[in-house]
């Protein structure tokens, strides 16, 4: 019998012909930890394992993407500790410069098509746009991981999602990942793998990828796979990487729990109001609702394509006065090419805020959090009430998120 | 088999409410973590959450971050454990890990009322409500062995030492 791409990974990994349900012992390429849930993991190792060292420092690594440089003594203290242990160990910290750690990853080429990875992140399910198995993880799983280079895990049954229909010219990854998300909710992919097909995924490049994959967790999905794909998006993840692209493809015969079809033929842009991810309506519903503040960056939306189209739409226009354009890269990778190709100096020009690299306002880091009442439009993946602060949130695309900031007010962007 | 009170919520209840952002970037004391627990939800329970009590509720319990504290606080107030329509992946594992009983029932959910008096007899898979009885599947053989040590470090440990 034929297995999906989730089946196969593990497999590959733990020695077993894995079937859903089982659980099994999973061999772990990459077991990280960031600034966040990284200091418990160093109090519980030192708990648990005294002077031990860990299993493969080569393996372990801690990401550093929360709040970058750290704004406050307590995160500075809890970076020292995380960084004091790496260097007691004999591991790599890619630090407070580098970014989110899901895309350092990626950009390393440690996380790359069929590997395994678990890290303190709930969105590390990020990187199945990459084709590996990327999974986020508390404290005491992470720190057995540093310890043993294993986890336990329930092989989750797959659902097979087929995309049909042409998108609007309008729409972007964001509004395609917002509509699949209404659509699946928190119930039909849950605890379960997706995989994606479709021509509108298929031509997806590893932005959109990102985009899409990231928010399987808001699905209450495992991880989402795209397996169809371009030469143009081997060619850009093997440009980044270093590394050849080679995913691993659900046999013909694989057994998926349960087939679904949505149709985005026609799609507009789309937005998720306060206070819950899959509140997604279309754009137009919600114009002219006044906003205080657009934040564009995130795991989700922090690729230099993104900011490219927030420039685009900006263009030599300022956005409205009052309102603040919190302009946040993933990367510094992603900093570099906006600052060759002149992004970030259009960006600048039009009044927005450009941050160093990381994740921003989502786990309440530095830029991007609410006062009471504000009226915020993010390109993040979460909008749950206090996540950010005290104000509302919506999630949007970067086009939206531009168009609105230079309307002072929800805005569908023009088509040109 | 302990008994204990319904602590009653909705869906999607999310790990900022469990245990708030602002105090997960500091390495906490059980007692004091325990204290801060559904602070947002529900500012009464920490203060009048007794041992042996149970949170009940909807769907996708303990969506929203990695954070491990949002597990460890429940267990750290008494609580013996969530029984709810289902839970979210990282909150369930983090449970597991942290030797929380997690108990995916949809038809207690359904069934019990805030504050009413319940027991649990995992064994048999029974929850007891006055005349009411509802059943739920166990757990994978493994997953309960995790469990029963006490978490998973704790049950590496004693595998290790061959007490398992």
């Amino acid at each position: 019998m034929g297995q999906t791409v989730i089946e196969k990974i593990l497999s590959r990994h733990s020695q077993n012909d894995v079937r859903p349900g089982q659980v099994i012992w999973l061999d772990l390429n990459v077991r990280s930890a960031r600034d966040f849930g990284g200091p418990n993991v160093v109090k519980n190792f030192e708990r648990e394992y005294g002077k031990d060292q860990v299993d493969d420092p080569s393996k372990t690594f801690f990401t550093f993407d929360l709040c970058v440089p750290a704004c406050s003594i307590r995160y500075a203290n809890n970076q020292q500790i995380c960084r004091k242990f790496a260097r007691k160990k004999g591991f790599q910290v890619f630090d407070v410069d580098q970014g989110i750690g899901s895309h350092v990853l990626i950009q390393e080429g440690l996380a790359s098509a069929g590997t395994t990875v678990v890290g303190t992140d709930s969105h590390m399910n990020i990187l199945g746009a990459v084709g590996s198995f990327g999974q986020g993880m508390g404290d005491v799983d992470i720190t057995f991981a540093y310890k043993t280079g294993k986890t336990w895990f329930e092989v989750p049954e797959t659902v097979k999602v087929l995309i049909t229909g042409q998108m609007s010219k309008t729409a972007s990854p964001k509004d395609l990942t917002l509509f699949i998300l209404k659509q699946m909710g928190t119930r039909k992919g849950a605890l379960r793998a997706i995989e994606f097909y479709g021509s509108a995924v298929k031509s997806l490049d590893l932005s959109g990828r990102i985009t899409l994959c990231s928010m399987v967790t808001e699905m209450a999905g495992i991880i989402g796979f795209i397996p169809e794909y371009d030469k143009t998006f081997a060619e850009e993840v093997e440009e980044l990487s270093g590394k050849a692209y080679s995913p691993l493809a659900a046999d013909e015969d694989a057994e998926y729990s349960d087939v679904l079809t949505i149709d985005v033929s026609g799609l507009e842009p789309q937005i998720a109001a306060p206070f819950l991810p899959t509140n997604v309506h279309d754009v137009s519903e919600l114009c002219g609702k006044k906003i205080d503040s657009g934040f564009i960056g995130s795991c989700t939306n922090g690729r230099a394509s993104d900011f490219a189209e927030a420039a685009r739409i900006l263009g030599r226009y300022k956005v409205k006065e009052g309102v603040m354009l919190k302009i946040v890269p993933a990367t510094r990778i992603v900093y570099d090419v906006l600052l060759r190709e002149g992004i970030l100096s259009e960006l600048f020009k039009s009044g927005a805020i450009i941050s160093n690299p990381g994740c921003g306002g989502c786990a309440e880091g530095h830029i991007g959090l609410t006062g009471e009442g504000e009226v915020q439009l993010s390109t993040g993946n979460r909008n749950f009430a206090g996540k950010q602060g005290k104000g509302e949130t919506y999630l949007t695309s970067p086009a939206v998120v531009a168009a609105s900031c230079l309307a002072g007010c929800i805005t569908v962007p023009e088509h040109s | 088999m302990k008994s204990g009170r319904v602590w009653k919520y909705g869906e999607n209840i999310n790990t900022d409410v469990i245990f708030p952002g602002k105090y997960t970037y500091s390495v906490l004391d059980p007692e004091e973590m325990a204290g801060h627990a559904l602070e947002d939800l529900d500012p009464d329970f920490a203060g009048s959450v007794q041992p042996g009590d149970v949170v009940v509720a909807g769907k996708n319990f303990g969506c929203g971050s990695s954070r491990e504290q949002a597990a460890a606080c429940l267990k750290f107030a008494g609580v013996q454990a969530v029984i709810a329509k289902s839970f979210a992946r990282i909150f369930f594992r983090n449970a597991i890990n942290q030797g929380l009983s997690v108990i995916k029932c949809p038809e207690a959910v359904d069934g019990i009322s805030d504050d009413e008096k319940i027991a649990i007899d995992f064994s048999a898979g029974k929850i007891l409500a006055g005349e009411k009885v509802f059943s739920f599947p166990p757990l994978p053989d493994s997953v309960i062995g995790l469990l029963e040590a006490g978490g998973l470090i704790p049950y590496t440990k004693k595998k290790l030492k061959g007490d398992i």
